[in-house]
């Protein structure tokens, strides 16, 4: 099947998305977040999101038909988020698509929300990607990936050993007063301030460190940095330390995903994950990239964060490359590896 | 007669059927606390080789373990939602059956609570509710939601949303010492 027509399912954790895709066209991305009521919270509470995602899947699931103008019927492929993620939130997926593929009598792939952050480049072009390298990056992973072929094929170079980065700003930016989420306040906060102000350091980048784990991420030596610099200082400007710290990441981030592409001799590097919405990140991406020669490619900001597009982006490849359906029942997996594409 | 497809995932046990008017035509249930999610899907594609087209959905919208229990609503939702036929939604306590008219029922709530419901005359006066178990009276434990039951109070109510009775764990910021 050349063009199979795939509705995609992605709760993992606080948005319901639903995405419905024709091949590499999409239909319609849907996205219903209960971040608004999380932020009281300070972060997500898994049982306040499954809770939204019950809620929001099915009128989400209706205004995506709509949007694509298709109907259920006309669907060939059902794909959803089978992990990594929040359990209680996975699961209202997974059981949802269950519902719907046996309603429709439809094949289901249970798929890896890593390879399908991944896999949503594919929508903005019609080239082949793979093999490339993969910097995914979010308020749950930071993951380097080495993809030889998006539906089969990934090995994991390194991911964080603490904090996800996505995870460092929300904890920074409460620190700051900046609010929840952290990406967005301390990215706008940051475009007043001085990115070279403060030298905060750049985790697991010691001469050791790239002998023995050298695409491996540390955020939480970055954030008792800055909270000791905020005590030592007082006097201290809010836009240099979120932009010293927004560069901090940015940096560590890029040397790492860039020695990678070098050192697999792979000239493709693939940015995805919430916080490629980062404006300083994709920047400075565009800038080191273009020098050594290697071709980036990052999602519009609106296919970074979790959405449903990218489920049925990878469900639909998994169908044109004839891959087979997850066979049977089966549970979501909240640590599910990213060498695992599909169930 | 219509046939009606049954799903309840308010206790630890999955319970699917598939009624015909008064005629069970499937029956299949399995235990395990953490299993909900495989279980549904499983009995329930037993149950369409009995018959293919069911023509409505009841599900049991608890109370339950909110994590199980949102499974078979879900479930049911969509299904419902591919196949164009109506859900209907019931207190999973009511479909407990108990050859009694007066009585009061409870499953296991987790953390030393349970969930319970009283009834009279078969109809249900007081809960449902969610209490430590030496607050409730005289209360019926380890019973489980019967596919008929459900049936026959479909006719009668409709219960739209999950019956959670608790709060999420959760303290603001703002709030934390």
């Amino acid at each position: 099947m050349s063009q199979p027509l795939v509705l995609g399912i992605e709760t993992s954790c606080d948005e319901t998305a639903i995405g419905i895709v024709r091949g590499r066209t999409l239909l319609a991305n849907e996205i219903a977040s209960s971040v608004e009521e999380h932020a009281r919270f300070g972060g997500v509470v898994p049982e306040i999101a499954s809770r939204a995602h019950l809620e929001a899947i099915l009128p989400s699931i209706e205004r995506a038909v709509r949007d694509a103008k298709i109907s259920l019927k006309d669907l060939d492929a059902i794909a959803v988020t089978a992990g990594p993620g929040l359990v209680g939130a996975l699961l209202v997926g997974t059981a949802s698509a269950a519902g719907l593929a046996q309603g429709l009598g439809l094949p289901l792939y249970g798929v890896n929300h890593l390879a399908a952050h991944v896999s949503v480049d594919y929508l903005t072009h019609d080239l082949p990607t793979d093999p490339t390298i993969a910097l995914l990056v979010s308020g749950g992973h930071s993951s380097l990936l080495q993809v030889n072929d998006i539906t089969s094929s990934i090995t994991k170079l390194g991911a964080t050993m603490d904090d996800a980065a996505g995870e460092a700003f929300d904890k920074i930016a409460r620190i700051l007063n900046l609010g929840f989420p952290g990406g967005p306040a301390i990215d706008h906060d940051a475009r007043n301030g001085n990115p070279s102000a403060i030298d905060f350091p750049r985790g697991l980048t010691t001469t050791n460190d790239w002998e023995v784990r050298p695409y491996d991420f540390s955020f939480s030596g970055l954030k008792t940095a800055v909270a000791r610099y905020l005590e030592a200082t007082p006097e201290n400007i809010r836009a240099d330390v979120s932009a010293s710290f927004q560069e901090a990441v940015v940096d560590v981030l890029l040397l790492k995903a860039l020695a990678a592409c070098k050192s697999s001799g792979i000239d493709s590097l693939v940015i995805a994950g919430g916080v490629a919405a980062n404006s300083r990140l994709r920047e400075v991406a565009a800038d080191r990239c273009a020098k050594a020669g290697i071709q980036l490619r990052i999602p519009s900001p609106g296919l970074c964060t979790d959405n449903g597009a990218m489920v049925a982006a990878l469900g639909s490849l998994m169908v044109s490359a004839g891959r087979p359906a997850t066979e049977g029942a089966f549970d979501a997996d909240s640590s599910l590896q990213v060498e695992r594409v599909s169930l | 007669m219509t046939i009606s497809l049954v799903i309840d995932t308010a206790t630890s046990r999955t319970v699917v059927g598939l009624v015909n008017g008064d005629q069970v035509l499937f029956e299949k249930f399995h235990e395990g606390a953490t299993d909900h999610g495989r279980a549904v899907s499983d009995l329930v594609s037993q149950a369409l080789l009995n018959n293919p087209n069911p023509e409505e959905v009841i599900v049991g919208m608890g109370p339950g373990p909110f994590t199980g229990l949102r499974v078979g609503i879900a479930f049911a939702q969509s299904f419902a939602l591919a196949r164009e036929i109506p859900l209907k939604g019931i207190c999973s306590l009511d479909a407990i059956h108990i050859d009694k008219s007066d009585y009061t029922v409870a499953i296991d709530a987790r953390r030393k609570e349970i969930y319970w419901a009283r009834y009279s005359g078969g109809v249900r006066v007081e809960g449902p509710a969610v209490n430590k178990p030496d607050e409730v009276a005289d209360y019926i434990l380890g019973r489980h939601p019967a596919i008929g039951e459900f049936v026959r109070l479909s006719k009668l109510t409709n219960e739209p949303a999950p019956l959670y009775l608790r709060r999420p764990d959760a303290v603001p910021t703002a709030e934390r010492s």
